[in-house]
C-alpha cells in the first residue's frame, strides 16, 4: 500500500466516525459491547474455571442474592454473577468464531458468484438461494444432532446454516462494484481474477462486512442459547447452558428469579448492543438508509 | 381499516358473549363425575402393548389389560390375576394357569385360548416381540385346553409368575395382520382390566373411562386421564393451579417445589430403582476375546476400589438427588425390595475415605506425576477416564462434575462424554469403548432380570451383536450363583443366593452403586381422597409395578355447579379480557385515525 | 432469532429486480422457471438429506434399536427391512423412489408411518404457525408503516426499539416467562391461561370450544409474534422510506392531496410489496421460532414431534420432519415469487 491510499483511507475512517459517533443507538451498543467483550477478555485475571465447578462451590442451594452473591446461587451454589462472567467467554466466543465462519462462506460465495459471471455464478447462486431458505434453526439442530455436541460442531452448525443472506449482500455489492470503470481498467492491464477480487473489491465490500459480521454475532449467541435449551450444547457453563440449568432444575418454580432473569437479560442485552451497532453500521455505510435516522 | 376494526371489535363482542353462553354446557360433562387427571411428562408411544416401550405406555396398559399374574399389593409377591390358580411339574418345565371366568369389555368371555394366542403371537411374530420378547424367550409351547392355559418351558423359569405381558383379546387382535404398523388406536378398546381406554389425542391426552363389568369390581372413580406435559415446569405450574390432580416421577427440585402448598401431598418413598457407575474392567465377548477401548487401569481390582473410596455417595445423594435418594451401600437391587436387599456391612463397607483411596493407589505402583496425575506402574500411561453420561440428563451432568472433582484428589483425570441413547448403548453395552458409564435400572418385583445382565452370555457376540449385558461381567461364582437361584422355588433360601450375587458384585466392583433415588410424586388432596400405593405400607403410586393405586384412587365428584365456577370463571375472565383487548385495540385505532386525519385538515 | 435482521432486505432484491432475467419473459414462463427452480432446491433438500443422515456414525440398525436387546438374527432382518444390505446406491435410489411416493419410513419411536405422525400434528402447527405470523404481520406491518412515515418521531423510536429488544430476547426465554406469569400467576397477576396443549381434555363442543383454543392459543402466539415481529416492522418502515424520497410522492403532495391519502393510496401499497414477500421469504424462521414454542407450550405439532426425535433420537422421524419443514419453505417461497412477479407491475415490465 501506498502511503496516499493509507492518509486516504485514514481520513475515510475519520469521516465514517464522525458519521458514527452521531448514531446514539450506536454509540450505545458500542459502548456496551467493548465494557462485555473487556470484561470477558480479562475474567482469567480475576477467576478461573472453578467458578463453574460443582465442588467448590460450598454456597446454599439457590440462595437470593446477597451481600456475599449478588446474583444470587444456582442449584450446587454457585454465584450466579461469576458463572455468567465466566460463562460470557463461552457465549462470545461461539458467537464471534460462528459469525466468522458465516461471513467467511458468504464472503468468499458471494464474491465468487459476482465475479465469475455465466455458470459458476448462476450455480453459486442457486446454492446460496437454497440454503437462504432452509429453517435455519432446524437445519443447525440437525446437524448438531449428527455431528454431536461440542463447540466446534456448534459453531459449524450455525455458521453453515447462517452465511447465505451475507452472500447475498456481498454478491450484489461486488456487482456494483465490478461495474464501476476502474475495474475495466484494472483488466484491461492485465489483473487477473485474483488481483481485481482481492485488491479492489474485498476492500470495497469490507466496511458492509463489518456491519454484517455485528449483526450475526448477535443472531449466533441466541442460535447458540436456543440450541442449548434444545439440548445440543458444548460440556462448558454458557449463558444459554446456565439457561437450560435453570430450566432443568426448576428455579421457576422454586422462585429463583435471579438464576432465570440474570443470564437471559445478558443474552439481551450484548445482543441488544450488537445488533445497535450493526444497523449504525449500515446506515453510515448505506446512505441509502442514513437518513432513516435510527 | 375502518371496517376492519369495526369487524375485530364485533367479533370481541361475539366471544365475550358466546363464552358466556357456553359456559355452563362447557362444564356439562365432567359434573358430578369423579374424574382423576394425572400429569406425565412422556407422551404415550403406542397404544399397541405389543410394540410400547415408554413407561407411560406400559402403565396405561396395565389398566386396560389382565395378566396373568400381578404382585400382590402388600407383599409384591405374585398373586393371582387371570389366571385364578396354577400348578408347575416335578420338572418345574411344565406350568398350567386355570384362567379366571371374566369377561372382556365388549362382553365376551376370556378364555385360556385369548392367553394363548398373545403368548405365541409374541413367540413366532418378530415385530411383537418389541415390548416384551425375552418374556416369551424361554417359551417351549404354549397351549389351551378349556379354561387351562399350559406352558411348556426350555429351562426352569423362576420368574414364570412375573411374566410381564399383557393377555389380550384374541377375537380383536386376530385380524391384526401388520403387527408392526398397528397402531391399535380404536376406541372404546377392548380390554380386561380396570380401565377402558376411550380416547387418545397424540401428544395430548388418553382418556380413561371405568370398566363396570371388572371382575374385581368397577374403580371408584369414573374417569381417569393421562395429560402430556413436554415442559416439566409447565406439569409443576398444572399441579399447583389444579389442571391435574397427580404426577410421578419428579425430579427432585420439582418435587421440592411443591412445598408448601396445603393442597398438595408430596409423596416421598423408596423407589425401585439403583444408580450405578458401570467400569470397564476389560470387556470382552461371548468368546473371550477383549473387545474396546477401555483403560487397561480399571482392569486393577485396586483401582476399582479405589474409586469406590472416592466417591462421597452420601453427597451424591445430598446435592444430585437433593437429599431425596438412600446413598447406596449395597448393590444392584434397590431397599424397597426387603426381600432381596442386601448392604455391606463391617469390613466390606467401603465408605469415602480419600486418604484410603490414594493409599490403595500408592501401594499399587500407581505413582502420581509432576502434574498430579497418576501412571500406570508399568509404563507411562496416565489415569485418565472417559466418564460417559447421556445427553439432555442434568442429573448425570451433576453427577459427573462431582466425580471429576473428587477422581483429581486421588490423581485420576475423569473427562466427561456426552451420548445421546441409542450411541450410549452401543458403546457401553456393545463395542465397550468406554471407561467409566453411568447406569442404572429400574427393578422388578423380581430381580431375575437386573441379576442377568451381569452375565457372561449376556457379553456381544464375536460379530459384535450385543446381549444385553450391563457391565460386561463374567465371574464363575456369580454365574454359578445365578444357576443355583434360578432352580431354587423356595423364595426365602432364593433371597439368600440372590444377596449374595449382589455381595460379589459389590466387592469385585464390575458395578459400583451409588444411590437409590425415591419415587418422588405430588398430588393434590383437595381432590383425591385416597389412593394406596403399591406395595402398600411404603410404595410407589404412578409407574410402580401394578396398577393398584390407580384401581383403588378416590377422587372428589366434580359438583355439579361448583367446579363449573372455578372453570366458568377462568373462561369468564378470559372472555372479558379478549373482548376488552380487542374493543380497546378498536377503539384505539378509530381514535387516532380520526384524530390525525383532524390534524391534518387545519 | 437466528438470522440478521437485515438478510430479509437482499431476498427482496432478488425477487425484485431479478438480476440477468431477460426482459420480456411472460408470467406463465416466469412461474414455470421458477418452479423448476423450485423442484431443483426440492432434489438437493432429498438428496442432501440423504447423505446428511448416512453420515451417521455408527450401525443405524443398533441407533434404531435403542439398546433393546436384539439377536443378532433380529438385526439382520432388521437390516433387511429397511434396505441396509444393499449397496449405497441402490439405498439412495430405493429412499428417492419412497420418498417421492410420500413414504418416509416408519419412526422407531413410535412405530408409527412418519407421513402418519406428520399428519396427525400438521393442524396444530399451522393454526399456531399461521395466528402467530397474522398477529406479526398485521403489528409489523402496522408500526412500520406509522414508524417510516414519520422517521425520528417518539412513536418511530419507541416502536422501533421495543421490535428490537424484542427481536434480540431468545424465544424460549420470552416463553418461559410468559408461562410463568401468565399461567402460573405471580402476586396479584393471575395465572388465567393454560399451561399446556391446544385445548381443554373435556374440551367443549361448539363456540365455547372455539373459545378454549383461543385461551390455550394466547400464550403460545404471543411469544411466537414478538420475536418475529421486528423484521417486518424494520422493513415496512425502510421499504416506506424509499418511497417517501420518490418524486410521485412530492407529486402527489404537490397536487394538494392530504398527507394521509398521500401515505394511503400511494406510497403504502408500493412500499407494501416487498415486505409481503418478506412474510414468504422469512418463512423457515417462523417454523424456527415454533420448534421451540411447541416444546415450551406442549403445543402438539410438529416442532414438538420434531424435537422429540432430536431427542430420543429418531433419526427418521427427524430426517421425515427436516425435510417437510424444508420442502414447505422451499414451496412458499416459490409462490411468493410468482405471486409477487404477477403483482407488481414493475417486476414484471423490468
Amino acid at each position: 500500500m501506498t502511503s496516499v491510499a493509507w492518509t486516504r483511507r485514514r481520513l475515510a475512517f475519520g469521516r465514517f466516525w464522525d458519521t458514527f459517533r452521531g448514531q446514539r443507538p450506536g454509540v450505545i451498543g458500542l459502548a456496551v459491547l467493548v465494557v462485555a467483550v473487556v470484561l470477558a477478555l480479562v475474567a482469567p485475571l480475576f477467576i478461573d474455571e472453578s467458578v463453574t465447578s460443582v465442588v467448590t462451590g460450598t454456597g446454599a442451594k439457590m440462595a437470593a442474592p446477597s451481600l456475599d452473591s449478588p446474583f444470587g446461587t444456582d442449584e450446587s451454589g454457585r454465584s450466579i454473577l461469576l458463572m455468567v462472567w465466566w460463562g460470557s467467554r463461552t457465549s462470545l466466543l461461539i458467537g464471534f468464531l460462528a459469525a466468522l465462519l458465516s461471513i467467511g462462506i458468504g464472503t468468499v460465495i458471494g464474491i465468487a458468484a459476482g465475479h465469475f459471471r455465466g455458470w459458476l455464478g448462476a450455480v453459486l447462486m442457486r446454492v446460496t438461494d437454497w440454503f437462504l431458505v432452509l429453517p435455519s434453526l432446524v437445519t443447525a439442530l440437525v446437524l448438531a444432532a449428527i455431528l454431536g455436541g461440542s463447540t466446534l460442531t456448534i459453531i459449524m452448525a450455525i455458521g453453515v446454516t447462517s452465511w447465505p443472506s451475507t452472500a447475498r449482500l456481498i454478491r450484489a455489492q461486488t456487482l456494483a462494484v465490478e461495474a464501476r470503470p476502474y475495474i475495466e481498467r484494472s483488466k484491461a492491464l492485465g489483473g487477473g481474477h485474483w488481483h481485481i477480487t482481492t485488491r479492489h473489491v474485498l476492500p470495497n465490500v469490507a466496511p458492509l462486512l463489518l456491519a454484517s459480521t455485528t449483526l450475526e454475532v448477535a443472531s449466533a449467541i441466541v442460535t447458540e442459547s436456543t440450541l442449548a435449551f434444545l439440548g445440543v450444547s458444548a460440556n462448558k457453563t454458557s449463558w444459554g447452558t446456565m439457561l437450560r440449568g435453570s430450566y432443568d432444575w426448576g428455579a421457576a418454580n422454586a422462585g429463583a428469579w435471579w438464576y432465570i432473569l440474570i443470564p437471559g437479560l445478558c443474552i439481551v442485552a450484548v445482543v441488544m448492543a450488537f445488533t445497535l451497532c450493526g444497523r449504525a453500521l449500515e446506515s453510515v455505510l448505506n446512505p441509502r438508509l442514513r437518513k432513516a435516522g435510527a | 381499516m375502518k371496517k376492519l376494526f369495526a369487524r375485530l371489535a364485533v367479533l370481541g363482542v361475539a366471544l365475550l358473549v358466546a363464552g358466556q353462553g357456553q359456559i355452563a354446557h362447557a362444564q356439562e360433562p365432567a359434573a358430578g363425575k369423579k374424574i382423576v387427571r394425572v400429569g406425565a411428562t412422556q407422551a404415550v408411544d403406542s397404544m399397541n402393548p405389543f410394540l410400547a416401550v415408554r413407561l407411560v405406555s406400559s402403565s396405561i396398559h396395565r389398566l386396560m389389560y389382565g395378566f396373568l399374574t400381578v404382585p400382590d399389593p402388600k407383599t409384591l409377591q405374585p398373586s393371582p390375576d387371570l389366571a385364578e390358580s396354577w400348578t408347575t411339574s416335578e420338572d418345574g418345565l411344565t406350568w398350567t394357569f386355570k384362567i379366571r371366568q371374566a369377561k372382556w369389555s365388549d362382553g365376551q368371555p376370556v378364555t385360556a385360548e385369548d392367553a394363548a394366542w398373545t403368548f405365541n403371537k409374541v413367540m413366532t411374530d418378530d415385530a411383537a416381540k418389541t415390548a416384551n420378547g425375552p418374556a416369551a424367550e424361554n417359551f417351549e409351547s404354549v397351549t389351551a385346553n378349556g379354561q387351562d392355559l399350559v406352558i411348556k418351558t426350555k429351562e426352569p423359569q423362576a420368574s414364570m409368575l412375573e411374566n410381564p405381558i399383557p393377555i389380550m383379546p384374541k377375537h380383536v387382535w386376530e385380524k391384526v395382520t401388520d403387527m408392526a404398523n398397528y397402531d391399535a388406536e380404536t376406541y372404546p378398546a377392548v380390554g380386561s382390566g380396570a380401565y377402558i381406554a376411550v380416547e387418545h389425542k397424540k401428544d395430548q391426552y388418553v382418556k380413561l373411562k371405568a370398566n363396570p363389568d371388572y371382575w374385581r369390581g368397577a374403580p371408584k372413580i369414573d374417569e381417569l386421564q393421562v395429560i402430556f406435559y413436554d415442559n416439566p415446569a409447565a406439569s409443576i405450574v398444572g399441579l399447583k393451579k389444579g389442571e391435574i390432580d397427580l404426577i410421578g416421577r419428579l425430579a427432585p427440585p420439582d418435587f421440592e417445589a411443591l412445598k408448601g402448598d396445603p393442597n398438595i401431598v408430596q409423596w416421598n418413598q423408596q423407589g425401585r430403582r439403583a444408580s450405578y457407575l458401570q467400569i470397564n474392567h476389560g470387556a470382552t465377548t461371548s468368546d473371550d476375546k477383549p473387545i474396546g477401548d477401555g483403560h487397561p487401569a480399571l482392569k486393577d481390582p485396586k483401582v476399582r476400589q479405589a474409586l469406590h473410596y472416592a466417591i462421597d455417595k452420601q453427597k451424591l445423594a445430598d446435592e444430585v438427588q437433593g437429599g431425596l435418594a438412600k446413598p447406596a451401600d449395597g448393590s444392584i437391587v434397590p431397599p424397597m425390595y426387603t426381600d432381596f436387599f442386601w448392604e455391606a456391612s463391617g469390613d466390606t463397607k467401603i465408605t469415602y475415605d480419600v486418604a484410603k483411596a490414594n493409599q490403595i493407589l500408592d501401594d499399587a505402583g500407581y505413582k502420581k506425576g509432576s502434574d498430579g496425575v497418576r501412571t500406570m506402574p508399568d509404563g507411562d500411561k496416565k489415569l485418565e477416564f472417559r466418564f460417559s453420561i447421556h445427553t439432555d440428563t442434568p442429573i448425570e451432568d451433576k453427577l459427573a462434575e462431582y466425580l471429576t472433582g473428587w477422581f483429581k484428589e486421588i490423581g485420576i483425570t475423569l473427562t466427561t462424554k456426552k451420548l445421546d441413547s441409542s450411541k450410549f448403548t452401543e458403546e457401553t453395552g456393545t463395542t465397550a469403548l468406554f471407561d467409566i458409564a453411568i447406569s442404572g435400572w429400574s427393578v422388578n418385583p423380581d430381580p431375575e432380570e437386573v441379576l442377568a445382565t451381569h452375565l457372561c452370555s449376556r457379553r456381544p457376540t464375536p460379530s459384535g451383536e450385543g446381549g444385553g449385558t450391563e457391565s460386561f461381567y463374567c465371574d464363575e461364582t456369580f454365574e454359578k450363583l445365578y444357576q443355583e437361584q434360578l432352580k431354587e422355588l423356595d423364595r426365602p433360601k432364593r433371597a439368600e443366593i440372590i444377596k449374595k450375587m449382589q455381595e460379589r458384585l459389590y466387592t469385585d466392583a464390575p458395578v459400583i452403586a451409588i444411590y437409590y433415588p425415591n419415587d418422588l410424586e405430588g398430588y393434590r388432596k383437595d381432590r383425591i381422597t385416597s389412593i394406596t400405593p403399591i406395595p402398600e405400607d411404603n410404595g410407589i403410586l404412578y409407574g410402580g409395578s401394578g396398577f393398584w393405586p390407580f384401581y383403588t384412587v378416590d377422587a372428589v365428584a366434580a359438583p355439579a355447579a361448583g367446579s363449573a365456577e372455578s372453570g366458568s370463571n377462568t373462561g369468564l375472565i378470559a372472555g372479558v379480557v379478549g373482548a376488552v383487548v380487542v374493543i380497546g385495540l378498536g377503539a384505539f385505532f378509530l381514535t387516532r385515525r380520526r384524530k390525525s386525519v383532524a390534524d391534518e385538515r387545519e | 432469532m437466528t438470522t440478521p435482521l437485515d438478510a430479509a432486505e437482499p431476498a427482496v432484491q432478488a425477487a425484485g429486480s431479478g438480476d440477468g432475467r431477460p426482459a420480456h419473459r411472460g408470467t406463465l414462463r416466469y412461474a414455470l422457471s421458477k418452479a423448476g427452480g423450485a423442484l431443483l432446491s426440492i432434489a438437493m433438500v432429498i438428496v442432501g438429506t440423504f447423505f446428511a443422515f448416512r453420515m451417521l456414525p455408527g450401525d443405524p440398525v443398533r441407533a434404531l434399536a435403542q439398546g433393546r436387546n436384539m439377536t443378532p438374527e433380529q438385526l439382520d432382518l432388521e437390516r433387511h427391512r429397511l434396505g441396509l444390505d444393499k449397496p449405497l446406491i441402490d439405498q439412495f435410489f430405493d429412499f428417492v423412489g419412497k420418498t417421492l411416493r410420500f413414504d418416509l419410513g416408519t419412526s422407531y419411536e413410535y412405530k408409527r408411518p412418519v407421513v402418519d405422525l406428520i399428519g396427525d400434528r400438521l393442524g396444530a402447527t399451522l393454526l399456531l404457525a399461521g395466528a402467530g405470523l397474522v398477529i406479526a404481520v398485521s403489528l409489523g406491518l402496522w408500526q412500520g408503516i406509522r414508524a417510516g412515515w414519520r422517521p425520528g418521531s417518539r412513536f418511530d423510536r419507541f416502536s422501533t426499539g421495543v421490535s428490537l429488544v424484542l427481536w434480540s430476547v431468545p424465544t424460549f426465554w420470552l416463553g418461559l416467562l410468559l408461562l410463568m406469569v401468565f399461567a402460573a400467576g405471580i402476586g396479584p397477576i393471575p395465572g388465567i391461561f393454560p399451561t399446556r396443549g391446544i385445548e381443554s381434555v373435556d374440551a367443549p363442543d361448539g363456540f365455547a370450544y372455539l373459545l378454549d383454543v383461543g385461551m390455550h392459543m394466547v400464550l403460545p402466539c404471543l411469544t411466537l409474534a414478538a420475536v418475529i415481529y421486528a423484521q417486518y416492522l424494520l422493513v415496512m418502515r425502510s421499504s416506506l422510506l424509499d418511497e417517501v424520497s420518490q418524486d410521485y410522492v412530492t407529486t402527489a403532495r404537490a397536487k394538494g392531496l392530504r398527507d394521509d391519502e398521500v401515505r394511503r393510496r400511494h406510497a403504502v401499497p408500493n412500499a407494501l410489496l416487498p415486505t409481503v414477500t418478506l412474510v414468504f421469504m422469512r418463512i423457515g424462521f417462523v417454523v424456527g421460532g415454533a420448534v421451540t414454542v411447541e416444546a415450551i407450550f406442549s403445543w402438539p405439532g410438529l416442532g414438538q414431534l420434531f424435537y422429540e426425535a432430536i431427542r430420543v433420537p429418531d433419526f427418521t422421524l427427524m430426517q421425515g420432519t427436516f425435510m417437510l419443514l424444508t420442502v414447505s419453505v422451499i414451496l412458499m417461497n416459490t409462490l411468493a415469487d410468482v405471486v409477487y412477479h404477477v403483482i407488481d407491475p414493475r417486476v414484471r415490465s423490468a
